[in-house]
This record gives structure tokens, C-alpha cells and sequence, in this order.
């Protein structure tokens, strides 16, 4: 079974259902209490906090939306790409905003690889080819528990037979030693940096041939073993991402002449099962990868749904399969409390605490199938291991449905 | 009782907000939950650094910002920042937090004598301050 417990939807996992009681073999702890405990702490369905029938709940979302004169639609990384398609036609048919968390995670990464400004490749072929495998401001060891062991640093692959002990050179900057630096040892350098600019820079400085400013041997040392192979690969998390800040140029430049002595790709290290396909999939749609405005016809900062709360923009969010209590920061957050606010989610979380209107839903991947992608964009079926009556496809196609009598 | 002076100490301090495995596991047992709080409501910090300024594991500090404060509860964990602390990813660190310092901030800690702050106080100011 694929397991949705993070970004790798691991496809070994082992399900024994004993009469609805999980069992769980091969999955991470961040995998194995999500399916063991998906019993716990259901969301019912609500308005107003009260408990109401899933029917009365509905009906309380077709007002709420028809009455809305300005719309976002925001979450949909944990749910299935044919319940994310629903929700995007949702967001065309009332003109709405459309955003997920990409935004402020790695969404700008996933738009430079379909838009080929970054060469990227696929967690088979690092397992089979990578030599140099850098971890730039992620710490996997807890937020892709099996990444290493699975994909890069640990296992055997076609060109790679000799594992981690002498076919690969593992590279982990950070601005901690994370558990995952720890493991930078043999075959391996840790950069604890300040400014990951800088380290930047010095990669940049050494490739033209210049000294670097800091880190200057070991800066050199990994270009080196770079040079050694033809497949070199960077996954860059949070850490990357804020550590740029904004300065994007800067590092495609560093990838660029990293790419003119030995070939190097990229990939984004997200956590949430399916954030990338809701960027492929609304890049297909619309030619970008998150907030966008069905009614504007573009894409801009402005319709990033914090800033969309921040500036008082909508009147209504319907949060599907995320919890932006928990995620936003308080800025941002307490904003939600002035407008109309709809969840859609499995679980009983802190954004279903004021929400108006709660539709519980099932767990993608556990209660309901469907297609996923992978962090590295390779799409994943999902099978259900238990089927529910409900799902994110069911619910979004009623309110549709509901919307359309409503036009 | 010796007279403890880190009780009287305020200090600045960069906070790293980073994912942890095992508090991603206690959203499974709910996130108004004891052990969501437990692992959330959290402030890890190498041995070092708690020795030179005063903490030591179990303390309960507040951490402030921007006219904001939440008490957190004191671990030792040796992956922690050489010069900071380090926070897991929730409604705690989304708190301090803000989109120019989403993963690095710097906030103010010092010893207290509250309990940890719950969700439902974050919860609360929401609803409270917003109530349409």
C-alpha cells in the first residue's frame, strides 16, 4: 500500500486490517501513527460548533458560498488530485481565489523546474546514479523519514553498488547540526552557515575560479567530487527557501555553473503528500503553480491567501485538508476569525475551532484512493485501505453541485 | 533553595523553527492533545547554551516578540543551534513567527513561573480580538 504520511507516498508499506484496527509494517513514525490512530479525533460535522447532520452542514455551505462576493479556496495538499481538479473548477466557477501552502513553502522551486530554468530528475534515478547528494536547510531525518534510506544516501542502485560506504558523497547544510549533519561524516562535509547566501557565493567564486571568502578548502573539496560523476544532485527544503531570502537569481546562477563542469539537478524537499501535484496540476490549468485569481486571470503576491486575510480581501475561505491556525503566523491567522470560514478535513484541528462550517471528510490514501505526485513529481494511485462513505471528491462535487443551482 | 540569577535574566536569542518527527506524531493524537502540547510547546537547546545562560531541562521560559508571549518548556537536545534555540513547527512557533522571519527569528527568553501556555489561549486571542 502507498503510504500519504509525507511527500514520498512510500509504496512498501504493509496494511493489516484487522476488522478496521490498522497494522502497519514498513512505515516511518510520522506514517505508521497517521494510518495506526486514523480513528482518532474525527471531525464532525458542524455549524457554528454545533453538531448537525452532514446534510444540514452542506446546505449551510451552498449559503455561505452563493452569498460570498469574494472567495478563496486554500489547502488541498493532502488530498487526491481528482478532488484538487474539483476544487479548482470550484474556484473557476465563482471566480474565486485559489491558493495552497506552496506559497510559503517550495512552490517557487516547483515553477523553475516546469518552467526548465532548474534541471531536476526523480528520486529512482538518484537512488540508481547520485554521487554528491546535498541537503540544503532540510533535515529529512524528520521530515521525509525514509528519504535517505529509501532514495539517496544509504541504498544500492544500478551505477551506485556500493552504497553509502564509498558511492556517496554526502554534503548537509544548515544552520544547526541537525540530526541529519550528524550522519555528515566519512565521504561527507557539513557546512554550518550564518548566511546560506554566502556559502552561495563562495560555490560561485570557487567555480570562476576565484577563492571563496569562507569555507574556501572544503568549498573546492566538494566541487571536486562533484567533478568525480556525472549525476550530482541538491534537494533544498525551508531552510533554502527563507535563506535566499528572495534572492532566487543567486542561486540558479550557482546551479547554472555548477551545470558547466559536472551535471547537477534539483528537488524540492516538501512534506505535504500532494503538494505538488496541486502545483503541476494548476500550472496545466492556468500556467502557474499557486495563488491565483480566477477572476483576475493571473497570479501575483497580492492573491497569496495570508495576504488576501492580511488585507481584509475575502469575505469567505474554504480550507480543505490543512489547518492555518497551526501553520500561519498569528499576523495572518487571527484574520480568519472575521470572515465566514469552511473546513473540509478528516480531523478535529485549531482552524476547525472557528470555523463556521466543518464537512468532515476521509484520509486520502487510507478511507479513499486516487492519484497523488510524488515530491519528485512522479504520479502515484492510491488504493484505499478502507472505504468511507465521504470523501473530498464526494464533497466537493455536492457543493458544486449546489453552487450550479445556485447561478 | 540557592538563589538562581537566570531568574532575573532576559536575554535575546535566535529561534529556529524546524520539523520534528515526533511531535508530527502527537498530531495523531489530537492537536488540543497533552502529548501535542508536550511536544510542541517546546524550546530545545544545547547543553551548552542552557549551562551559560541558567536553564536547565524541565524550566518553563516565556518567550516573547513583538508584544507577544508564550511559555514553553525546556529541553536539551544536542541538535539545537550552537547560539539559539530551536522551536517545532505549530501554532506556538506560527505565533512568534512572521513571513520576513518564518524559520529564523529572534525573540526575547527568560525564566518563568506560569505554566505552559495551551492552544486554546492562542485559540482564544483569535476569537476574542475578531469575534464578528
Amino acid at each position: 500500500m502507498i503510504c500519504t504520511g509525507c511527500a514520498l507516498l512510500c509504496d512498501d508499506v504493509i496494511i493489516i486490517n484487522d476488522s478496521g484496527n490498522l497494522k502497519v509494517r514498513n512505515a516511518c513514525r510520522r506514517g505508521a501513527k497517521l494510518i495506526a490512530n486514523y480513528k482518532n479525533l474525527r471531525a464532525d460535522a458542524t455549524i457554528n460548533g454545533k453538531k448537525v447532520n452532514y446534510e444540514e452542514a452542506i446546505e449551510r455551505v451552498k449559503e455561505i458560498i452563493n452569498n460570498s462576493e469574494s472567495l478563496a479556496i486554500y489547502g488541498m495538499d493532502t488530498i487526491s488530485i481528482e478532488a484538487q481538479k474539483l476544487a479548482i473548477e470550484l474556484a473557476e466557477r465563482k471566480e474565486a481565489y485559489i491558493d495552497d501552502n506552496s506559497t510559503f513553502c517550495l512552490g517557487d522551486f516547483v515553477e523553475m523546474i516546469l518552467k526548465k530554468e532548474i534541471p531536476s530528475t526523480t528520486l529512482d534515478e538518484v537512488r540508481d546514479y547520485a554521487y554528491v547528494i546535498f541537503y540544503w536547510g532540510t533535515n529529512p531525518f524528520h521530515t521525509l523519514s525514509r528519504h535517505m534510506s529509501k532514495f539517496t544516501y544509504y541504498p544500492r542502485g544500478k551505477r551506485r553498488q556500493r552504497g553509502y560506504e564509498e558511492d556517496r558523497f554526502l554534503v548537509v547544510v544548515d544552520v544547526r547540526r541537525s540530526h541529519t549533519a550528524k550522519l555528515a561524516k566519512k565521504n561527507a562535509k557539513f557546512f554550518e552557515v550564518r548566511d546560506d547566501l554566502e556559502l552561495i557565493q563562495a560555490f560561485i567564486d570557487a567555480l570562476d575560479g576565484k577563492p571563496p571568502k569562507i569555507f574556501a578548502n572544503d568549498v573546492f573539496r566538494v566541487i571536486k567530487e562533484m567533478e568525480k560523476s556525472d549525476f550530482n544532485v541538491i534537494f533544498g527544503g525551508l531552510g533554502l527557501r527563507y535563506g535566499l531570502k528572495g534572492k532566487y537569481d543567486k542561486f540558479l546562477e550557482m546551479i547554472r555553473k555548477m551545470n558547466e563542469r559536472t551535471k547537477v539537478y534539483f528537488i524540492p524537499l516538501g512534506c505535504h503528500p500532494n503538494m505538488r501535484g496541486f502545483n503541476e496540476l494548476l500550472y496545466g490549468i492556468t500556467g502557474y503553480v499557486n495563488k491565483y485569481s480566477f477572476k483576475d486571470k493571473e497570479s501575483k503576491e497580492d492573491f497569496a491567501f495570508y495576504n488576501l486575510l492580511f488585507e481584509e480581501k475575502i469575505d469567505t475561505a474554504l480550507i480543505i485538508g490543512t489547518d492555518p491556525l497551526n501553520s500561519l503566523p498569528f499576523e495572518y491567522a487571527k484574520k480568519l476569525a472575521k470572515i465566514n470560514v469552511i473546513v473540509i478535513d478528516p480531523r478535529e484541528n485549531f482552524t476547525t475551532k472557528i470555523a463556521d462550517v466543518v464537512l468532515p471528510s476521509a484520509i486520502t490514501g487510507i478511507e479513499c484512493g486516487g492519484k497523488m505526485k510524488r515530491i519528485d513529481g512522479v504520479e502515484i494511485t492510491l488504493e484505499p485501505m478502507i472505504e468511507a462513505e465521504i470523501d473530498d471528491v464526494s464533497i466537493i462535487k455536492s457543493i458544486l453541485n449546489l453552487i450550479m443551482e445556485g447561478i | 533553595m540557592p538563589l538562581q540569577f537566570s531568574k532575573y535574566l532576559k536575554i535575546e536569542v535566535e529561534v529556529v523553527v524546524a520539523r520534528n518527527s515526533f511531535q508530527a506524531e502527537a498530531v495523531d493524537k489530537g492537536k488540543m492533545s497533552k502529548k501535542f502540547v508536550e511536544k510542541s510547546a517546546v524550546v530545545f537547546m544545547n547543553e551548552d547554551f542552557a549551562r551559560r545562560n541558567g536553564f536547565k531541562e524541565g524550566d518553563i521560559v516565556r518567550l516573547s516578540r513583538r508584544g507577544r508571549s508564550i511559555n514553553v518548556k525546556v529541553f536539551i537536545c544536542e541538535t539545537s543551534p550552537r547560539d539559539g534555540v530551536m522551536m517545532p513547527n505549530s501554532i506556538y512557533s506560527s505565533y512568534l513567527a512572521d513571513f520576513d522571519n518564518f524559520k529564523r527569528f529572534r525573540a526575547y527568553i527568560e525564566l518563568s513561573d506560569g505554566d505552559v501556555t495551551k492552544p486554546d489561549e492562542i485559540i482564544d486571542q483569535i476569537k476574542n480580538k475578531n469575534k464578528k
